[in-house]
């Protein structure tokens, strides 16, 4: 071994440490340039909002002129009303005149004719049917009459899984569904607090009182978020071109729609009109929620393009993607950011900014909520519990639980036909009733979810028109359900603790229930130890949710526990009650068999009028109570965590409306539009 | 040397083949079959119409309608980069876009035509006179072939609906499967029942799917037509029908997204947690073994051995959670972010630390290895006992060696001894463990992934595994099992060269 020193060492440091410092003056290059290009960036985004501010004063000035306009309008009309008077008096006073010479002439109906003319401007629809008009369209609960209103800032939500895609009709899942809600838009949209459909971008409707087509007339000004004017085209476009082209992957709404909707025509730039196939309630829900791309944007790519696209979204809503470009779309894990689209026709949304990030894990989440990384986020039940005592924590913390339309609604279904061939002992309506006795619901609330959520009584979610608040959970009974059990002709006759029936078969049920889930765990455990405390045997059987699809179709079970989801305040109740999806392994997999149901239900789908189908809904959801097919536990309330901080968030019946929040400086009291 | 590794690559084919017709079949008869994945809507049920409909379309997407064997096969053809047949187009967006579908005649046909038509001629080649027209004739030709498709499937799905009742009033024996699905085979050889009730639903159905059929069929023809003229490139390279190209992993079923994106979007994630852990581990553990080795029976042996195997012992779960409570939580020392691998804002943030006007900025890099902290001490802390055992043991063997003995008695210095004697001749033990971490680095954590919100390959395949996503798992295992055959092989090469005697020859 020689350790000398030679050349060569000499020659390798040397050029190890050049090759070193070159790396670092590459590194300390490139941050030279992004800097530059962190300063171009800022002064475009300055532009930007220069742009939007002059576009804001625009629209200022069109709101004024059209107020303006608005008012001497009225002056014009009560001015054209006391001309008709004027008119009328004359007409009358040469009546009067002439009665004296020679009888009777015509008088005011033409007057009366005039004033009708000079007040309306309904020229682009058909003659002769009522037109729904929804002249504003503005924020629930205005954000700039809110104590404590600042406008700009960023809010943070976080969410509880990942986000796959934000891609209207491509994308499926409910959290995607929330973004592009304030993205995108629909001609029309329930009302957050009534629960009605009113016009988004449709100024007035009409409906055909057969049913079979509704004529939209979309607003003047309604425009996407780059300045292009809405219209009737964008919706022809969105519905046969985008969604109902078989190359895009949008099987989901295409499979209903394609038997909804005949067709969407144009029938001038700014008035469309929908034909149906068939007179069915839900028409109009079909075509006003149906999301309006811009035909010029989304036009230009090819269906592969779109399907494996994950955050191409583009829309007339009051916030926009920062993202904009297809080549720098958002992608799964990053944070979803929100801008405020400058050029939004209605109302001005408060925020610049909402972020959007996934966390899947509880605890990182509300350290994060903690940290004041973030502003929203959705506890777990026994977050929510322990941490509305800690004084500290509910300091600077709104702590949110309402149920809204979204609700799930949480249920055990008992098999009310044959299981395998032989009858259930649930095929009896008096045993249904004495087991929704004697599950003591409120406690299973109580303990399983600490009290979160309302108990449920029905099909429908309470906030629902549809729902007859007369109605009320059946009681925890025992001796009532006893007394029912008995009637049914199970009782204890050997006196070993357990029901039999007159031939000596004792009363054993299985209950069937999704495992993985220390919730669905316990909630098992309480049905048996209900079931027990009552002398009836239950055995538990968890399935891996897989093959729980199997095991309805098969009505392999005799009582199972399950959730139903929710989107709007009203959905077609056949699929589930109707006695005729109970064969071909429809969903109806309770066999719930009972024909007042039935007829309801058929009466229902058939009414166009919203009160009458009401009371249809109602009538139905009466001979559900009675029958209990189901025993409904719970719905799934809406828990949040919301930093004071953040001002106007309002628990309305339909949910959030995440763009009328607005981040004030200090903590704000809380809102409720209850 | 060369010809043995020649052979084992060779032998790689038939093994990864196995593999994947074992984990498909897996796949394919768990619970709920291939197409839970595609139906997990995922939480709360959904009352909708129209599911048949959609099924029908789904199963067409995915091919999920034909039989498992063919699906497999079909599914290794997308995988093998040597393909047979039309080559698919690539579009300027570079996508592939595949020869056009072969169309599946309506079921029972027979019932309501005499014959179906004849296969309409290839027509005469269009001529265009442009390229843009020629692409423009292509699109128009593909949406319209699309919608007729589509258009059959529908009609297909909604005729075996109503064969469904029509089964029952007829009262065909056995014509239902376990699902509930009618089993053609058994109603096809028998005449139609025309006096049934629902003869009329079944009628109509399918006197639409023999139309919708076809107009598929005349549809399809004219975009071959159109197809063949190429209005794009064709993929990869090739003579005749034999072409070779890029392997296509398919689509997720549950994310709706190509399998490649993902892994491309998860993998440099995973790659950059496990390449920063991996060498810590080793940095450690190796060292630490080898002094508790030449110590034995010191406080330090012991020391170490208890301090790793009690680190070892801590759940990783536990970890993670008492390492973000009481390291990141603002409550207590808040040093370290919650989760996530960058800041928020770090998209601005230059590379190096800066001075801004607003003051320090931590720069992209130390962002990173800030964010980086908490997992990777995760990931290593767990690692050591068990690497640092393994040299130990095999040092103490070597030591007690007779040509140690006589090193020492030659007089050969004591670190000569220790590193050029008894450490080569323990590299064996330490040589095969080293090449498990190359599989281990695809696979990720999924405790550590899910503790700190990083989005890896871990979290990648458990739901994978848990929504059944057939091309996703398919992809993940066929990958690992890849690297794990080619590390074992690594292993077997590394022998060789780090003990002499052995050889391949």
């Amino acid at each position: 071994m020689n350790n000398r020193f030679g050349l060569k060492d000499l020659v390798v440091i040397v050029l190890l440490l050049a090759i070193g410092v070159s790396l670092w003056l590459s590194m300390v290059q490139k941050d030279r340039q992004w800097e530059a290009i962190q300063r171009q960036t800022a002064k475009l985004d300055e532009l930007a909002q220069q742009a939007g501010r002059v576009e804001r004063e625009r629209a200022e000035i069109q709101r004024r002129a059209d107020e303006l306009g608005e008012a001497g309008q009225k002056k014009i009309a009560a001015l054209t009303e006391e001309l008709a008077q004027v008119r009328k008096e004359i007409a009358s006073a040469r009546a009067a005149g002439a009665s004296l010479g020679s009888g009777s002439t015509a008088s005011s109906p033409a007057a009366k004719n005039e004033v009708a003319v000079a007040a309306s401007d309904d020229s682009w629809a058909r003659p002769e049917v009522p037109i729904a008009k929804f002249p504003k369209y503005d924020f629930y609960t205005d954000p700039r009459s809110q104590p404590g209103f600042r406008e700009g800032g960023e809010v943070t939500e976080i969410y509880e899984a990942q986000l796959q895609k934000v891609v209207p009709f491509v994308s499926t899942d409910v959290y995607g569904r929330r973004v592009i809600d304030v993205v995108c838009q629909s001609l029309g949209a329930y009302d957050a607090k009534t629960l009605k459909m009113t016009g988004v971008l449709a100024e007035a409707w009409q409906i055909d009182p057969k049913g079979l087509w509704i004529r939209f007339k979309i607003r003047d000004k309604a425009r996407f978020a780059d300045g292009t004017p809405v219209t009737a085209e964008d919706i022809r476009w969105t519905f046969h071109d985008f969604m109902m082209d078989p190359q895009i992957d949008a099987e989901r709404d295409r499979s209903i729609l394609r038997d909804v909707v005949d067709k969407v025509v144009p029938i001038s730039e700014k008035v469309v009109e929908f034909t149906f196939k068939d007179a069915f309630f839900s028409n109009l829900d079909n075509a006003a929620t149906l999301f309006v791309l811009p035909k010029h944007i989304y036009s230009q790519f090819s269906p592969a393009e779109i399907n494996k696209a994950t955050g191409m979204l583009w829309g007339s809503g009051p916030y926009r993607m920062e993202k904009q470009s297809k080549d720098d779309q958002w992608t799964p894990p990053g944070d979803i950011v929100l801008v405020r689209n400058e050029q939004y026709w209605g109302p001005r949304p408060p925020l610049d900014r909402i972020r959007i990030r996934c966390v899947n894990d509880e605890l990182p989440r509300l350290t994060a909520f903690k940290n004041g990384e973030a502003q929203i986020i959705t506890p777990s039940v026994p977050q929510f519990k322990s941490l509305s005592q800690d004084p500290e924590f509910t300091k600077d913390t709104n702590f949110l639980n309402w149920v809204n339309m979204r609700c799930g609604n949480a249920f055990i279904a008992w098999n009310c036909g044959e299981r395998n061939g032989k009858l259930t002992p649930f095929h009896d309506k008096r045993v249904r009733t004495a087991m929704t006795h004697l599950i003591n619901r409120e406690k299973m609330l109580n303990d399983i979810w600490k009290g979160l959520g309302t108990l449920s009584k029905s099909s429908w979610n309470p906030t629902s028109p549809a729902s007859d608040p007369a109605i009320t959970p059946l009681p925890y009974d025992p001796v009532r359900a006893k007394a029912l059990l008995k009637e049914a002709g199970w009782e204890d006759r050997d006196n070993n603790g357990v029901l039999e029936d007159a031939k000596g078969n004792e009363f054993t049920f299985e209950f069937t229930y999704s495992n993985g889930g220390e919730i669905a765990e316990r909630l098992a455990t309480f049905i048996k130890d209900s079931a027990a405390a009552a002398g009836i045997r239950c055995t538990l059987r968890g399935i891996d949710w897989s093959v729980g699809e199997d095991i309805r179709k098969q009505r392999d079970f005799d009582a199972t526990s399950l959730a139903w989801g929710a989107t709007a305040p009203e959905s077609d109740p056949k699929q589930i009650y109707h006695s005729e999806s109970i064969k071909n392994q429809g969903d109806n997999f309770a066999q719930w068999n009972n024909p007042e149901a039935d007829k309801y239900i058929d009466l229902g789908r058939k009414e166009l009028d919203f009160e009458k189908r009401m009371k249809y809904w109602q009538a139905f959801e009466r001979v559900m109570h009675e029958d209990q097919p189901y025993t409904w536990i719970r719905i799934q309330a809406y828990p949040r965590f919301f930093k004071k901080e953040v001002g106007n968030v309002n628990t309305y019946p339909k949910g959030l409306e995440m763009w009328e929040y607005f981040r004030g400086g200090a903590a704000l009291p809380m809102q409720s539009a209850n | 040397m060369l010809n043995y590794i020649a052979r084992r690559l060779f032998l790689m084919i038939p093994t990864l083949l196995g593999i994947t017709f074992l984990i498909f079949m897996m796949v394919a008869t768990a619970g709920g079959g291939i197409g839970a994945a595609v139906r997990a809507a995922g939480g709360n049920l959904q009352s909708q119409s129209g599911v048949a409909v959609q099924q029908a379309y789904l199963e067409d997407r995915y091919g999920l309608d034909d039989p498992v064997i063919m699906q497999y096969f079909r599914w290794l053809g997308r995988l093998s980069p040597v393909k047979i047949g039309p080559r698919d187009l690539v579009s300027p967006s570079g996508d592939l876009i595949g020869y056009p579908k072969e169309l599946k005649a309506p079921p029972l046909w027979k019932w309501f035509a005499d014959s179906l038509p004849p296969a309409p001629k290839p027509g005469t080649k269009p001529e265009f006179k442009s390229d843009e027209e020629q692409v423009r004739a292509f699109r128009a030709a593909s949406r319209s072939a699309a919608d007729a498709r589509a258009d059959l499937v529908a009609q297909s799905a909604l005729l075996r609906e109503a064969l469904k009742d029509y089964v029952v009033e007829a009262k065909i024996p056995a014509a239902k499967d376990r699902d509930g699905k009618v089993r053609l085979a058994k109603v096809e050889p028998l005449p139609a029942d025309k006096t049934v009730p629902s003869w009329p639903k079944v009628e109509k159905f399918g006197k639409a799917a023999v139309e919708a059929f076809e107009r598929a069929r005349i549809e399809r023809a004219k975009l071959i037509t159109i197809f063949d003229t190429k209005p794009y490139p064709a993929a990869g390279v090739g003579i005749g029908p034999v072409s070779l190209t890029r392997p296509d992993l398919g689509s997720a079923f549950s994310r709706n997204r190509p399998v490649i994106d993902l892994i491309e979007e998860k993998l440099p994630i995973t790659l950059m947690l496990n390449i920063v852990a991996f060498p810590i581990i080793y940095l450690i553990a190796i060292p630490s073994g080898m002094l508790a080795a030449i110590r034995r029976g010191t406080w330090l042996d012991s020391g170490l051995g208890v301090l790793f195997i009690g680190l070892w012992s801590v759940p990783i779960v536990l970890a993670g959670i008492l390492a973000i409570g009481y390291l990141a939580s603002k409550d207590e020392l808040h040093w370290f972010p919650v989760g996530g691998l960058h800041h928020q804002a770090a998209d601005t943030y230059t590379f190096l630390p800066t001075r801004t006007e607003a003051g320090w900025q931590p720069g992209y890099l130390l962002d990173s290895l800030w964010h980086l902290t908490l997992p990777v001490l995760c990931l290593v802390y767990g690692g050591f006992a068990v690497l640092s055992k393994q040299t130990r043991a095999a040092m103490l063997d070597n030591f007690n060696a007779d040509y140690v003995r006589t090193a020492k008695a030659k007089g050969v210095a004591p670190g000569d001894i220790v590193f050029r004697h008894v450490f080569r001749n323990s590299l064996l033990p330490l040589i095969t463990m080293f090449v498990s971490i190359f599989p281990a680095m695809l696979a990720g954590s999924v405790v550590i992934e899910r503790v700190f919100s990083i989005p890896g390959m871990g979290s990648l395949i458990i739901e994978a595994i848990n929504l059944r996503d057939r091309e996703l798992i398919l992809a993940n295992a066929t990958m690992i099992a890849a690297v794990n055959i080619l590390a074992l092989l690594l292993a077997d090469i590394l022998y060789a060269i780090a003990d002499p005697r052995i050889s391949y020859k």
